[in-house]
C-alpha cells in the first residue's frame, strides 16, 4: 500500500502544473491547427466556423504583403538586430571586463548601468524612444535642428527611410543588456592560462582575441543567437507600438500581420495560419541551426 | 608543470614593472582611453531613462515650445503626475496590474514548487516526458496561440475578466519557474526531507515547511522574475481585456500614445510610474538573477 501511494506521489505533485500547461499550451496548439483551416470572425462562436480547406495558407503564399512581412521579420527585425546586438554586446562586455576598469574600481558601476534598459518594461522603452524621436518636441530633433544638421524635425518613425533603423535602435537598446551579461559570463569562464600562454608566444591582443576569446565564446554565442532569434522573430510589441507596422505597411512583421489579420480584418483563421507558418519557420530554423553548430563543435572537439 | 610555474611570473611581471617605472602618467592616460569611451557608451545607454524622468517633471509650456538649452531646467515640478492621476484612470490600471500580477505569481510559485519538487526528488517513469513537455513549451512562441485562446476564452466567458488574464499569465510563466525551482531544489540535501518525514511531515508539508525556507533566496528570484514578466506583458492584456475598467498598466500607457500625443509630460509620468515596480524588484535580486542567467547560458 505504502509503496503504491509513494509511486503515485510524483504524479499527484506534477498534475496541477501539467493541467495548466495542457490547457493553455497543448490544447491551443492543436486548436490553432484546426482554426487554420476555418473561416470565422472574433465575434463568432467556434460553432459558426466554416471549413475552407487550404484557403488560408494559399492566401499567405499569394499575398505579397505577407511576403514582405516575412522578409521584414527575417531581415530587419531578426537578423539585423541580432547581429548588431552580438557585435555591440561583445564589444561592451570586453570593455566592462577590462583590467583598466577593475583597477579604477569602476566595474561595479559599469555593470549596473549597462543593465538599466533591461529594467524597463518594453512598452515603457517604446514610449521613451517615441518621445525622443518626436518630430517637433523630441530631444533628438531639437538637438539636430539647433546644431543645423537638419533644417526641420525628422519624423523618424513615420518615414520609410528611417522607420526601420529607428525600430532597430529601440530593440537593440532594450535587449542589449542580456547579451552583454551572457558575454561577460562567457569571458569570465575563459581560463587565464590561455592568455598567459599566448603572451609568452608574444601574441598580440588582436591575435589572442581571434584565437582564444572567440573560439572559447563559441558555445555561448550559439546559445545567445538561438535564444534572441526565437524571441525577436515572434516579437509583437516593439513594431506594433512604435510604428504600428507603418508607414503604410512598410514595417509590418509577421506578429503584427497575425494580429491585424485576426483582430483588425476579423479573420481568425487567417491569423491562425500565419501563426502556424511562424512556428514552423522557427522550428526549422532551430533544427538546422542546432545541426550545423552541433556538427562543427563535434569536429573541432 | 614546474618549469612553467617558475618561468611564468618572471615573463609576466617584467614588462609591467618597466612600464610603471618609466612613466606612471602614461599608463593613466592610456587607462582613460578605455574609461572615457566606456562611460560615453554607458551614458548613451542610460540617457533615455534619465530623459524620461526629466520630461515627466517639465512643465507643459516648456515641452511645447522650442526652448534654448539654457532654459531647459526651468520650472520643474510634479504637474504631469497630477494630470496623470487626476484626468485618467491610471490609478485603476495600477490596481488591475498589481492584482493580476500578484495572483498569477502566487499561482505560478505554488504550482511550480509542487512540480519542481517532484521532478527534483522522485525517480518516476514519466519524469523525462514531463521534463520534455516543460522545456518544449519554452520554445513554443506563446504569441501565436492568441487566436485559439481568444476563441476558447470567449466560449468560457473569460474575456474581459481578471481570471482569464491570471490563467494566461500563470501558464505563460509556469515552465520557466519549474525549471528554475528544480535547479534550486536539487541543491538541497535529501537527508533534510527524510528527517522531516520521520517526524511525520507529509509531502506538501516537507515542501512548504522544510524545502521552501531553505530555498528561499531562489524562490524570491522566481517570484520576482514571474512578477516582472506578468507586469510587463502587453499583448494578451490588450487583446483579451478590452474593457476600460480592466486595462493593465502597460495597455493603459500604450493607449496614451495616441490620446495625449501633445502631452509627453503625462506619458512620461505614466512610463516612470510603470517602471518603478520593475526597477525596485530587479535591484533586489539583480546579483542572483544575473548570475543565474549567465550560468544557465554558459553551461549549455
Amino acid at each position: 500500500m505504502a509503496s503504491r501511494s509513494a509511486r503515485r506521489q510524483p504524479y499527484a505533485l506534477t498534475t496541477p502544473a501539467l493541467i495548466v500547461i495542457g490547457v493553455l499550451f497543448v490544447f491551443p496548439s492543436v486548436y490553432n491547427v484546426v482554426l487554420a483551416f476555418q473561416k470565422l470572425s472574433p465575434y463568432d462562436t467556434p460553432g459558426d466556423a466554416t471549413w475552407v480547406g487550404f484557403d488560408n495558407f494559399k492566401a499567405i503564399f499569394s499575398d505579397p504583403q505577407i511576403g514582405s512581412a516575412t522578409l521584414n521579420t527575417a531581415f530587419w527585425l531578426t537578423a539585423l538586430t541580432v547581429a548588431i546586438r552580438l557585435v555591440l554586446g561583445l564589444g561592451l562586455a570586453l570593455l566592462l571586463q577590462s583590467q583598466v576598469l577593475a583597477r579604477w574600481r569602476l566595474r561595479g558601476v559599469g555593470r549596473t548601468l549597462v543593465l538599466v534598459p533591461w529594467m524597463l518594461p518594453p512598452v515603457v522603452a517604446v514610449a521613451c524612444w517615441k518621445s525622443i524621436f518626436d518630430a517637433n518636441t523630441g530631444v533628438l530633433n531639437q538637438f539636430l535642428v539647433s546644431t543645423h544638421i537638419v533644417s526641420k524635425g525628422v519624423p523618424f518613425l513615420a518615414q520609410t527611410s528611417t522607420a526601420w533603423w529607428s525600430v532597430i535602435a529601440i530593440i537593440v537598446w532594450r535587449e542589449l543588456p542580456f547579451v552583454v551579461i551572457v558575454m561577460m559570463a562567457g569571458l569570465q569562464s575563459i581560463p587565464k592560462e590561455q592568455y598567459e600562454a599566448a603572451a609568452i608566444d608574444s601574441a598580440g591582443r588582436w591575435q589572442s582575441f581571434l584565437h582564444i576569446t572567440l573560439p572559447n565564446l563559441r558555445p555561448v554565442i550559439v546559445v545567445v543567437v538561438l535564444m534572441t532569434v526565437i524571441q525577436t522573430f515572434n516579437n509583437f510589441v516593439y513594431v506594433w507600438l512604435s510604428t504600428g507596422g507603418g508607414p503604410g505597411t512598410y514595417t509590418q512583421v509577421l506578429a503584427t500581420q497575425l494580429y491585424s489579420a485576426a483582430f483588425v480584418a476579423n479573420d481568425l483563421g487567417q491569423g491562425a495560419a500565419i501563426g502556424i507558418v511562424m512556428t514552423a519557420t522557427m522550428a526549422v530554423f532551430a533544427l538546422i541551426y542546432l545541426r550545423v553548430t552541433g556538427d562543427r563543435e563535434g569536429r573541432s572537439a | 608543470m614546474t618549469a612553467d610555474v617558475t618561468s611564468k611570473p618572471a615573463v609576466r611581471d617584467a614588462p609591467k614593472k618597466v612600464v610603471a617605472r618609466r612613466d606612471p602618467n602614461r599608463r593613466r592616460a592610456r587607462d582613460l582611453l578605455v574609461i572615457v569611451p566606456t562611460f560615453a557608451i554607458l551614458l548613451v545607454i542610460v540617457f533615455p531613462v534619465l530623459w524620461m524622468v526629466f520630461t515627466s517633471l517639465r512643465p507643459t509650456t516648456a515641452l511645447a515650445a522650442r526652448l534654448p538649452w539654457s532654459r531647459y531646467f526651468d520650472g520643474l515640478g510634479f504637474g504631469a503626475y497630477g494630470r496623470l492621476f487626476g484626468n485618467s484612470d491610471f490609478a485603476r490600471y495600477i490596481g488591475n496590474s498589481l492584482l493580476v500580477s500578484a495572483v498569477s505569481t502566487c499561482c505560478t510559485v505554488v504550482l511550480a514548487s509542487l512540480a519542481a519538487y517532484a521532478l527534483s526528488r522522485f525517480v518516476f517513469r514519466l519524469r523525462r516526458t514531463v521534463l520534455m513537455v516543460v522545456l518544449a513549451t519554452q520554445l513554443l512562441p506563446f504569441v501565436v496561440l492568441i487566436t485559439p485562446i481568444y476563441l476558447s476564452f470567449g466560449e468560457l466567458g473569460l474575456l474581459n475578466s481578471y481570471v482569464g488574464l491570471i490563467i494566461v499569465y500563470t501558464a505563460m510563466t509556469l515552465p520557466l519557474a519549474i525549471y528554475l525551482l528544480m535547479g534550486y531544489f536539487d541543491t538541497i540535501p535529501l537527508a533534510l526531507d527524510e528527517a522531516a518525514r520521520i517526524d511525520g511531515c507529509s509531502n506538501v508539508g516537507v515542501i512548504f515547511r522544510v524545502v521552501f525556507p531553505i530555498a528561499l533566496p531562489g524562490i524570491v528570484t522566481v517570484i520576482v522574475t514571474t512578477f516582472i514578466a506578468t507586469w510587463e506583458e502587453y499583448f494578451f492584456a490588450s487583446v483579451l481585456n478590452t474593457s476600460e475598467d480592466l486595462k493593465t498598466v502597460q495597455v493603459g500607457l500604450s493607449s496614451f500614445f495616441g490620446e495625449y500625443t501633445s502631452d509627453w509630460g503625462v506619458i512620461m509620468a505614466a512610463a516612470t510610474v510603470a517602471t518603478i515596480p520593475t526597477i525596485v524588484l530587479f535591484s533586489i535580486v539583480q546579483k542572483r538573477l544575473v548570475a543565474g542567467m549567465a550560468a544557465g547560458s554558459v553551461k549549455e
